[in-house]
Order: C-alpha cells, then sequence, then structure tokens
C-alpha cells in the first residue's frame, strides 16, 4: 500500500524516463540508449578535416546511419573525435538538400527542377557550344579537397582526356598548395614526412601559424599524450588556444615570418649549432644559404619581425638543445604572399640541425582538407595522376599505359592556377564553369569580384550536396550530389594515411555520388568508352595503385578497401615489394601493420636520409624576404587577419551550419577580434557593432574585445560570408596561394541601428 | 560490378546509378558472421581512469573536476555528450563559453567547459513543486525524474547556472544526470570519454566550495611575462569556481576548475555584454497581472462593500488561475504540485491559488444570488486572507530566484503595486491614480544605469517599454477623469509591466560563446 503510494506520488519510472534509459552496446560500445541500440556497425573515415579520424558508424536494421561515436583502435583518433566528426551525419539530413538537378529558367530567372536526362543534355550542349566557339580550354573546372580521391581523380581525368578541357584546379589551392610545392621544390617530391607519434615523441615541437588545439584538436590530443615534458613554441600573432597551452609563445609580427626564421638560421649557424654530417651528405645549398644569411643577423631581423634579438637567439639554442625537434605548420604559413619560402625556411631548419628522418622530428605540414592530400596526388589537375608532370613526356607514357587511353587525350601543358582561372573569366578566355563541392562565392579572396564575374560566365554548373551555398544560388545548373556518408570512396590524411569512407545513409531523392554524376556525364559526353572499366570507387582505387607503382607514394601493396579497414589505414609508401620481400613472404608484415603503435602502423620518411630529388639530397631554398603587398596605414591602420574561429565550424559553413549542436558551439554572426585598447581609443564597447572596411568592401561585425589579439591587429574568422570581401588578392609566385592572412583595413564604430 | 556486357543507354544507366544510390549493405549481409561482444577495444574502456575507484563515503560526493589547462577548447564533451546520451537534435546537456582578460603582457583566453554542477543545494531541487528532483544520497548526483516533471519550469527560473533545459517536446525539463548509470557500471560519464586531452574527470568532494575556507583563485599580476613563468609561479594547481561565475554561495555547486595559470584580475565571460531577452512566459503573465487584480478588488469589496468589485474579482480570478494552467508543458500530472509544499513557494502559491478561487467564487455567488447564510458570509473575508498570502507566495517565487532584478523591493512594488492600484481604484480612483504613478516612477529607475536590464528595456525591449509607460501614463489620467477606463487602462498596463518583468530579467549564466548583442 505504501510501495503503491509512494510509486503513485513519486514517477520514477515511465516512457520519458525509459527514453534515456542505457544498456551494454554490443560492438565494442559502451552503454548506449536503449532505444538506439545498433543492428551491425562501420568504420568510415570523417569528411571534414584532413587528421582523418575513423568514425565507428552505428547502423540500423536497415542499414542506414542512427548515430556514431569515434572508433577506439584507429591510430589516428584513439577514440575520439572533434564535434564536427560527432555531428557528421546531422548535415545529411538538412531540408535545403539538393533532390533533384535544378536548371535557370531564362524566362523568369528562377532556378526550376529538371530530370536527369535533361539537366545532362544541357550539361554537355552548353559546354561543348562554348568550346565549339571559344576553343576546347574555354571551359574550367574548381574543385575540392572534400571528396573520395577515387572521385578527384575521375574528376580531373573525364575532364581532361574526355572532354578535351586543361584548366581545373582545386580549393586545395586555398590551403595546401604552399605546402605542395615547397616539399616539392625541397624533398622532389610533395611528401609531409611525418606520422601523428611524432607528436609524443619530439622534445620541442614548433608551431607555427598553426592552432591545432582547435583546428586540429585530434592532433593535439597527440601532443598532451608526449611524456617528456616537450618544450612548445607557438609562433603565431595571436595567443590563439594552442598559444595559452605553448611553454613559450612567440607573438610575432604579421609577415614578419621569414625574418624570424633566417635570423634563428643565422643564430644556429653563427654558433655552430648545425648537423654539419647531415648537412654535407644529404642536402645541397647550404654554403650558399649561410652566404646569404649573412645579412641576416638577429639584429637585422628583431625590428622586422617584432621579436627581440635575445628571444631569437634563445629560441636557436632551444631549437638545439632539442634532440628531437619537429616543426610544424599550418595556413598562417600556407596563406602568404611569399609562403613558399616561409615553409621552405621551416624545412632548412629541419634539414640544418638534421631534425628529419628520426622520430619526433621533421619539418611537417599540418593538412587541412579532409583529402586534400589526395587531392594533390590524384586530382589531375595541375599536376598529372600520381605526382606527375603534365610536361614530360614519359610521365604522359606511363599514365596512358596504365589507362589504356591513347597519350594524345593527355594535354602536354599545366593548368592554370586557380586565381589565373579567375583572371581567365575575367577575360573572357574561360567562358564555362564547372563547380564541384566548394563554395567559391564565399571563399575565394576578393570575392566581391568573384560575384561581378558571375555575369561574365556563359554558362555555370555548380554540383553540391545544397541548393543553398552562395555559389549554387548564382548557377545556371545545379547537380544535385550525395555527400559524406552517402558513397565510398578513400581520403589521404595529412600523415599519408589512406582511409575508407563508406556508404551508410540514403542520398535523398535523385542526389547521386559524384562518382556517378561523372560516369553519367562521360556516357552523355560521348567518351563513356574511355572510362567503361570505371566502374566503381574501388575499382578506380586499383588503377591508383598502378598510377603509383614505383612513385614515392607507391601503394601496390595495398590490397583493397578491406585491407585498409583491418589494417586500420595504411600510410604511403606501402609498395607490393618491401625491403626486398616477395609479394607472398611481405604478407607477415600486414599483422605487424595492424598492431598498435607499432613501426609500420606509423611509419615516417627519409629515415635514410635519402630524398626524391635525382641526386637524393634536399635542396636548400631561400629568398629575401619581400615586404607584404598591402600593410598598414594612415587610411587603413589595422591587419587583418582571418583564420578558423572554433572546432564546430567548417570553412563556409555549409554543413556545419546545419547542426544545431554545432551552431551552439560558435558565436552566429559574424564578429571582430579587437585589442581593448584599440577599442577604448576608438570607443567601442564590448559587443557593440563595427564597420571593418578595406580597399576592397566593407563588413558590419559585433566587436569582441580581447587582448588575445595584438595592438594594430584584428582577426576575423573566415566562416561567415563577407569576410573574403575584405581580403586582398596577393599571391605567393611558387604555389599561387592566395594571402588570406595579411591586409589592412580600417575598423570604426558602428551607428547602432 | 561487372562491366555490363553492351553498353547501356544514358536512361538504363541513369536508373542503375540511381538504384545503386539508394542501395545500402544491410549488416545483416555485411556483419552477420562477426561477434558482436568482440569488436577491437570496447568504448566502455575508454578513460575509465578518469573515474573514481571507489562510491563516496558519508560527506562525500561525486563532482565534475575540469583541467582548464588541458582544455584546448576544442568542444567534444558537448558534442560527445550529446551523441552517447541520445539526446534531441537542439538539446545539449553541457554547454561551452569562453573568458577574456589579461593585458599586452598576459593576454588570457580560456575555454570554459560546464554541465549541471550537481549542488550541494540544488536551486532546481529547492524550488520543484512535485519533488521531479532528487539527490542520490550516496553519490550527490541531482538527478530529474522525467516522468514526475510537471514542466512548470521553475527549476530553469531557480537555477543560477542555467542548467535545467525545457524540451518541447516532451513538454518537460531534461538535464545532465552525470551519467549516473554509466558510473554505476565503472564507465565514464560521455564528456569524459569524449575528451581528447582529459580534461573533464569526476572526483569526490567534501565540502562545497561555497561552505569551506574559500580557495581563492591566483590573480595574476600585470607583469607576467608568459605562460612559462606563470606556471613556475604557480605549481600547483587550485580548485576553484572562478569569479566570473554566478555567486556559488545560492547553491553551493560541486564543480571544481582547476589550473595552474594566474586568472588575470579583469577576466570576463566573452558574452558578459551580450543582452538576452528572456522568454515572456505570455501564462504566467496572465496569471500573475488577474490573479493581483482579483485580490486587489476582493480587498476594495471588503473594505467598501463593492459588489461590482467581487465580480470584478471573480472573473479575472477565474481567468487568471486558469492561465497557470496553460503554462504546465505536463498539465495532467498537475496534481502532485501539493508535494513539494515545505520547501517549494510555487508548491505553495499552486496550493493557496487552489483554495482562494473556490472561496472567491462561493462569495461572488452568494453575492449575487443575495444568499446571507452566515459561513457563506465568512467566504470573502477567507478568500481575501488566502488571497492575501498567495501574493506573498508569487512575490517569493521570483524573489527566491535571486535575480537581481526580481529582488524584494522591485518584485513587492510590481506585485503589490497591482494589488494596491486595484484594492483602491473602485472606490477611490485619485488615491490609485498616486499609488499607480509611484509604481510607475519605481519601475521607471530600473531603466537607468548599464545594467542587463536597464539596457534590455532600452535598448531591445524598448518598443515594451515604451508601451508600458503610455498605458501607465493614461491609466493615470483615466483614473482621474474616468475611473472605469482608468481601470481598463491600468489592467493593460499591469500586463505590459509584466510582459517587461519577465523578458528584461537578468538570467545568470555560465559564460558562453555569443559575442552579438542582437536578438536570436
Amino acid at each position: 500500500m505504501t510501495t503503491t503510494l509512494t510509486k503513485l506520488l513519486r514517477a520514477h519510472t515511465g516512457p520519458m524516463t525509459s527514453e534515456l534509459v542505457q544498456r551494454p552496446g554490443e560492438f565494442g560500445l559502451g552503454r548506449i540508449p536503449e532505444r538506439l541500440a545498433p543492428a551491425a556497425v562501420t568504420h568510415s573515415v570523417c569528411g571534414f578535416c584532413a587528421t582523418g579520424c575513423s568514425l565507428k558508424v552505428h547502423l540500423g536494421a536497415d542499414g542506414s546511419a542512427i548515430n556514431l561515436s569515434p572508433q577506439v583502435d584507429y591510430p589516428v583518433n584513439l577514440g575520439m573525435a572533434c564535434p564536427k566528426g560527432w555531428e557528421a551525419l546531422t548535415p545529411l539530413a538538412a531540408p535545403d538538400r539538393a533532390t533533384t538537378p535544378l536548371l535557370r529558367n531564362p524566362l523568369n530567372g528562377q532556378l526550376e527542377p529538371v530530370d536527369w536526362p535533361r539537366a545532362l543534355q544541357t550539361f554537355v550542349a552548353r559546354m561543348k557550344a562554348i568550346q565549339a566557339a571559344h576553343g576546347k580550354r574555354s571551359i574550367a573546372f574548381l574543385s575540392t579537397g572534400q571528396i573520395p580521391t577515387e572521385e578527384m581523380m575521375f574528376l580531373g581525368s573525364l575532364f581532361k582526356f574526355g572532354m578535351g578541357g586543361l584548366h581545373g584546379d582545386s580549393n586545395t589551392r586555398q590551403c595546401m598548395a604552399t605546402a605542395h610545392v615547397a616539399y616539392k621544390q625541397a624533398f622532389g617530391f610533395d611528401a609531409p614526412p611525418y606520422t601523428y607519434a611524432d607528436f609524443e615523441e619530439s622534445d620541442v615541437l614548433v608551431f607555427v601559424g598553426a592552432n591545432p588545439a582547435i583546428a586540429h584538436p585530434i592532433m593535439w590530443q597527440r601532443v598532451m599524450r608526449n611524456r617528456r615534458s616537450p618544450q612548445i613554441i607557438v609562433v603565431d600573432p595571436r595567443r590563439t588556444e594552442t598559444a595559452m597551452c605553448a611553454t613559450r609563445h612567440v607573438a610575432i609580427q604579421p609577415r614578419g615570418d621569414l625574418w624570424l626564421f633566417y635570423g634563428i638560421s643565422h643564430a644556429l649557424i653563427a654558433r655552430g649549432l648545425i648537423d654539419r654530417a647531415f648537412v654535407e651528405t644529404h642536402t645541397t645549398g647550404f654554403e650558399s644559404f649561410a652566404a646569404f644569411l649573412d645579412d641576416y643577423t638577429p639584429e637585422a631581423c628583431a625590428p622586422r619581425c617584432g621579436v627581440s634579438a635575445e628571444d631569437i637567439r634563445d629560441l636557436a639554442s632551444i631549437i638545439a638543445a632539442g634532440k628531437a625537434v619537429s616543426f610544424w605548420w599550418t595556413m598562417g604559413v600556407n596563406q602568404g604572399h611569399e609562403s613558399t619560402r616561409v615553409a621552405q625556411s621551416l624545412i632548412n631548419l629541419a634539414l640544418i640541425t638534421g631534425n628529419i628522418g628520426r622520430p619526433g622530428t621533421g619539418a611537417n605540414s599540418i593538412t587541412g582538407q579532409c583529402n586534400a592530400m589526395g587531392s594533390r596526388l590524384y586530382a589531375n589537375a595541375t599536376s598529372l595522376l600520381g605526382g606527375r608532370s603534365f610536361e614530360e613526356v614519359q610521365h604522359r607514357a606511363d599514365v596512358a599505359s596504365i589507362l589504356g587511353f591513347s597519350e594524345a587525350h593527355i594535354p602536354r601543358e599545366n593548368s592554370w592556377a586557380y586565381d589565373q582561372i579567375i583572371d581567365g573569366i575575367e577575360r573572357g578566355a574561360i567562358r564555362g564553369l564547372w563547380v564541384v563541392a566548394t563554395n567559391p562565392a564565399h571563399s575565394w579572396i576578393n570575392h566581391g569580384r568573384f560575384k561581378a564575374l558571375r555575369d561574365r560566365l556563359e554558362f555555370l554548373v555548380v554540383q553540391d550536396m545544397y541548393t543553398t551555398t552562395e555559389t549554387a544560388r548564382a548557377a545556371d545548373l545545379i547537380l544535385p550530389a550525395a555527400g559524406w556518408g552517402e558513397k565510398e570512396g578513400t581520403f589521404i590524411n595529412s600523415e599519408r594515411r589512406i582511409g575508407v569512407t563508406r556508404k551508410v545513409a540514403r542520398a535523398p531523392g535523385q542526389a547521386l555520388s559524384d562518382f556517378a554524376i561523372l560516369q553519367l556525364i562521360a556516357q552523355a559526353w560521348g567518351c563513356g568508352e574511355m572510362f567503361r572499366t570505371w566502374s566503381s570507387p574501388e575499382a578506380v582505387f586499383q588503377t591508383i595503385k598502378e598510377l603509383s607503382r614505383g612513385r614515392p607514394c607507391d601503394i601496390t601493396g595495398i590490397r583493397d578497401y578491406a585491407h585498409l579497414d583491418e589494417a586500420g589505414g595504411i600510410q604511403w609508401p606501402w609498395p607490393e615489394t618491401r625491403n626486398g620481400l616477395t609479394p607472398d613472404s611481405a604478407n607477415s608484415d600486414h599483422s605487424a601493420l595492424r598492431t598498435p603503435h607499432s613501426a609500420l602502423q606509423e611509419r615516417r620518411l627519409f629515415a635514410d636520409g635519402r630524398f626524391f630529388t635525382a641526386d637524393g639530397r634536399a635542396r636548400i631554398l631561400f629568398d629575401p624576404p619581400r615586404p607584404a603587398p598591402e600593410m598598414p596605414d594612415e587610411t587603413f591602420p589595422f591587419w587583418l587577419n582571418t583564420g578558423r574561429g572554433s572546432s564546430a565550424q567548417w570553412h563556409t559553413g555549409t554543413r556545419t551550419n546545419k547542426s544545431d549542436v554545432l551552431r551552439k558551439l560558435a558565436p552566429r554572426s559574424v564578429y571582430v577580434e579587437i585589442n581593448p585598447e584599440d577599442a577604448d581609443r576608438l570607443g567601442i564597447e564590448p559587443g557593440g557593432t563595427v564597420v571593418v572596411r578595406s580597399r576592397r568592401g566593407g563588413l558590419r561585425a559585433a566587436a569582441l574585445l580581447t587582448a588575445t589579439v595584438q595592438p594594430g591587429q584584428v582577426f576575423v574568422p573566415m566562416h561567415f560570408d563577407g569576410v573574403n570581401q575584405l581580403t586582398f588578392p596577393a599571391f605567393d609566385p611558387h604555389s599561387r596561394q592566395p594571402s588570406y592572412k595579411a591586409c589592412a583595413v580600417a575598423v570604426e564604430r558602428a551607428d547602432e541601428g | 560490378m561487372a562491366s555490363p556486357p553492351r553498353a547501356p543507354s544514358l536512361h538504363e544507366f541513369l536508373d542503375e546509378l540511381l538504384a545503386e544510390q539508394q542501395r545500402l549493405q544491410t549488416p545483416i549481409a555485411r556483419f552477420g558472421a562477426l561477434d558482436r561482444s568482440d569488436f577491437g577495444i570496447p568504448h566502455s574502456a575508454v578513460h575509465t581512469d578518469l573515474i573514481p575507484l571507489s562510491a563516496p563515503v558519508p560527506g562525500e560526493q561525486y563532482a565534475f573536476e575540469v583541467d582548464l589547462d588541458a582544455c584546448s577548447g576544442c568542444k567534444a564533451c558537448v558534442a560527445g555528450c550529446h551523441s552517447l546520451n541520445g539526446l534531441d537534435e537542439e538539446e545539449t546537456w553541457r554547454e561551452v563559453g569562453l573568458v577574456l582578460g589579461g593585458d599586452a603582457a598576459y593576454p588570457f583566453q580560456q575555454t570554459i567547459t560546464s554541465a549541471c554542477h550537481h549542488c550541494e543545494d540544488p536551486g532546481c531541487m529547492n524550488g520543484c513543486p512535485v519533488l521531479a528532483y532528487e539527490k542520490d544520497p550516496v553519490t550527490g548526483i541531482v538527478r530529474h525524474l522525467d516522468d514526475q516533471c510537471i514542466g512548470c519550469s521553475y527549476c530553469i527560473l531557480k537555477c543560477p547556472y542555467d542548467v535545467p533545459k525545457f524540451s518541447k517536446r516532451l513538454g518537460i525539463v531534461r538535464k545532465c544526470d552525470m551519467c549516473h548509470g554509466r558510473l554505476a557500471a565503472g564507465e565514464a560519464p560521455a564528456c569524459v570519454q569524449a575528451c581528447p586531452t582529459h580534461a573533464i574527470k569526476i572526483t569526490k568532494v567534501t565540502a562545497s566550495l561555497g561552505r569551506e575556507a574559500s580557495p581563492r583563485p591566483p590573480f595574476a599580476r600585470a607583469t607576467d611575462a608568459s605562460n612559462a613563468d606563470a606556471l613556475a609561479r604557480h605549481p600547483r594547481p587550485q580548485p576553484t569556481f572562478l569569479p566570473v561565475f554566478p555567486d556559488p554561495a545560492i547553491t553551493r555547486p560541486t564543480t571544481r576548475y582547476v589550473s595552474r595559470r594566474p586568472l588575470p584580475a579583469n577576466l570576463r565571460a566573452a558574452d558578459a555584454d551580450t543582452l538576452r531577452p528572456q522568454p515572456p512566459h505570455w501564462p504566467l503573465v496572465v496569471m500573475l497581472v488577474l490573479t493581483q487584480v482579483s485580490i486587489g478588488a476582493l480587498l476594495s469589496h471588503l473594505v467598501a462593500a463593492r459588489p461590482d468589485a467581487l465580480r470584478y474579482a471573480a472573473i479575472c480570478g477565474l481567468f487568471g488561475i486558469a492561465a497557470s494552467v496553460a503554462h504546465l508543458g505536463q498539465p495532467l500530472r498537475a496534481w502532485r504540485v501539493f508535494l513539494g509544499l515545505r520547501r517549494s513557494w510555487l508548491s505553495r502559491e499552486a496550493v493557496l491559488f487552489g483554495a482562494y478561487l473556490p472561496a472567491l467564487l462561493v462569495a461572488a455567488a452568494a453575492s449575487l444570488l443575495a444568499v446571507d447564510y452566515r459561513f457563506l458570509t465568512l467566504a470573502a473575508p477567507v478568500a481575501g486572507t488566502i488571497g492575501a498570502a498567495s501574493v506573498f507566495c508569487s512575490m517569493m517565487i521570483y524573489i527566491d530566484t535571486r535575480r537581481r532584478f526580481w529582488r524584494a523591493p522591485l518584485t513587492a512594488l510590481r506585485m503589490g503595486g497591482t494589488v494596491a492600484v486595484f484594492a483602491l481604484g473602485f472606490s477611490l480612483p485619485l488615491a490609485a491614480a498616486l499609488v499607480l504613478a509611484a509604481k510607475l516612477g519605481g519601475e521607471a529607475l530600473s531603466f537607468i544605469g548599464r545594467s542587463p536590464s536597464a539596457r534590455l528595456q532600452r535598448g531591445p525591449l524598448r518598443s515594451a517599454t515604451a508601451l508600458r509607460l503610455t498605458l501607465g501614463a493614461m491609466a493615470v489620467v483615466g483614473l482621474v477623469f474616468a475611473p472605469t477606463l482608468g481601470l481598463g487602462l491600468a489592467l493593460a498596463g499591469e500586463l505590459a509591466e509584466r510582459y517587461l518583468y519577465f523578458r528584461a530579467v537578468d538570467a545568470p549564466k555560465m559564460p558562453g560563446v555569443s559575442t552579438n548583442s542582437v536578438l536570436n
């Protein structure tokens, strides 16, 4: 009686309580809500950044994803994911997914649904008409680092070998082109040398223009696992989240980086703190570098980089004292007007101190997009498949023979880079543009101009998951694409690890994987026969293996997708024949490949000191620093820096803005970080509205007052539309990568309204 | 997929690809042979070193401990909690924010993660009218009984940390339960499991920060040159509840934030200046104003024998108390509302209103039918007494939240003022006009200054503020020249006043991320 009464009065159980009741999950899961118990699980590499985390996707009885959690026994993420990874399934269900092709009706200017045959016919007819009138090269494509390698390779191959186009580039130009060129010139191949274990094995970690604490949090996990009490030096104009965790923050002046690293090199060489044996055996160019550095004493460099001569010498001493020193860089280096030489100034530091090829060392570029590394090798955009050159006869012949085409299909010239394609549109040289899974109307530097360029294009095709991106809204034709999680393929992560991404959800409506869209376009264009054997992503993966044979990125030892799954991803190189073993006996390696933290599962390059240049030596490359093309002045007195705002936001937000959880984790509208001293002087109140103006455009934003930006500098996160109306279109001459990190702006208080 | 024997037409090929796109490999086909219990390293083993080995002993409880030096700001804790607990799409039980400070010599930023603080003296639990919260006697975890909750949202007002969240789908609130089921099974809570840098752990604590000799955060001097210096001078972590958080003395939160870095003295939450208009709670606006008008009118009748005022009181009382039901997410469970009498002002108010209304209606009916049985004539004074007590409870509900805009003098002015205006308005309209003018003057004081409530009323809520003042001024004039019209205007004005009372309140919370002074 009492119990009944108690139960009646206090409802400890019931339907709402049961919603959250957990039970031990099967499939290696911990306790999970009963109603979300999976029928099975599968593993899939995340489709946001280049860390390459593996996610364990929980599947319902019909095989579609109901939830996910990070995979525990994957060598990259060790059971962790950042918020984007946790929320990776959410953007698939967004209401603005493209579910059918849309064609702009010339009568009313509206995008209207059409069926696939009509869309394909229009694509082919319009592109061919442009080619007929203006030449084969008057069409171009802009793609992405966000789709699997197999799809990138299909796009670049179809466009260049099938459709006769020449000019195509990818948004990896905006993030990784510098690292690509810097490595290619210095090492003879685009080869980031490290493995993530190096984060754990360094005595000294130098992060330059990198904020992994929030930009690559799962890599930062590895830094936190370092048990050597390492020195962590962060070179960044801002006191970033990473700088907060550093043992030493070097608050450099914008664009002072080349001066700083030349100053450190000078101090090292002047005090004999270099590895002369390594330099003599494995590098070329040291003597002229040392002579060049005569002018770059710490005293000469100090005023140019905002770091005192004493601190420059200190940094040199720390680097010299470290037994294993690693240098890590990201966009603060890659996005600059002389970025290739800055990246190489870090490579030079690693080379002259012999910090390469050993555990915990290296000059290491942290990659941005999930498959920027795939793009760099196989996008067939500005370099020929497999890291080859369009300009080399032998390379063209090799590719033609592997693909079974006539060599005549392969262009003999390089493509224009992204900015040159944009210039080409302006000049009328490019009349048709095909944009795949990227949003240049938001992201391209000085994008006010991009919007004007729309009118110069006779035909703009956007192939995307969403109809609402800034670029899709301007399109003549939208091709509805399946997204990550709705298709298969492989990504290559920042440490060269190839991993599989899986189809775990049905694409909405008539959306198709980019792979299937390319198959259809090939057929509709009339070159389907050339790609007859490109029947599935996994079939193309077998071709990729052949393209890699004998190259530094040789992966002929990888069997298939299942092999990648079993091994926890496999880093390139993994040739069929290793260490003199035949393919059969090499199989014994495969179990070691699966052993966590084994030397085979986590491999680095250049242990033997042999680089990929013809003579096996690394090149020491340098140039005198040049002033930034736009510097603050009286009218525009602030440096504007841009970059990642939070771990919950990805680039232009086309996916991350679709998750309520991710939207809660960052401010919802654009803001500008400004030093309280500057704000005080300008009468700007916390949270007040300000106007940021450059010579190219203006932006209204909320003021976030913070001492983490230096006086005279402001920072705007890149995720909000409008920030790239401000940026200055400067490009590195080697990599053609735009300089998003430094231009001159004025800031003033806005009239509230 | 094998190559087709002949080249298919484009349409055939398209159909084939569309079908293929919709085809998923079913788990049965793919994983049928796999042993469900042996699937790599189990997730249940992740971070189990970050939870206590044994249950708390008497005098102890479980608490979150956040290592601020390890927290890099990745925010995975929020997303991991959301996914592993199967929360609704827009629902999160953990929040992150940013605190900023320092100067050029020592710039400082820090991400703050917080969930329920599982307080020693939980405001949510003390305020709940139906005992839908309980504090586990062993673990100290403050648990919410989802099937007991009536969805009154009072716990949201009582919690200084904005922890309980209302679910529209369910009509109840839900909140963090420290993954008590996982802890009981020896697993780490979801947020602990999800943190790549081991920044969150579960500890056992003995005394709350509000009560013990409070460990003060190590404030930094402006001369701190670098992080390394700061770390060297503060080798041992100090557990602390940061000074920018809401006052821990109110509910004695148990979460500890640990850091070796000194905190700058000028530390502020990044969203400290963000104006956040609060929900209007329309049913409460109507309920509070109408019940107070009803009681005022009843008092007028009791003093001056005004049957018209009594009828007015009955109608307002009826609609006012009916409106209170519309406020509940789960009204059918509201019969349990007496359970919280011992602790909850809301429970007391509800019980008193439950007695007030019948007494009032009996008095009104007796008056209307001119029945004068002796005990019936007692109905009006009894109703008046209960009514006066219930207005006191209404005030205490809001005063008890410890919000500045709702502190005792301001709440008494507003609610007591409403009663007074209507107590005087029927017989002494000039006096009512004076009282209302004084009330308006008192309210106007809250528009001045830099407080969030003042800035809200001058900024995002300025239309409502203008409406309130206009109606109030018109009512004063009306009471002087046309008392009936004046009372009507006064009623409308009080509704506008009460709307502002809810919307302009300064709701305390943990630091957030927003920087924008805009309405969401």
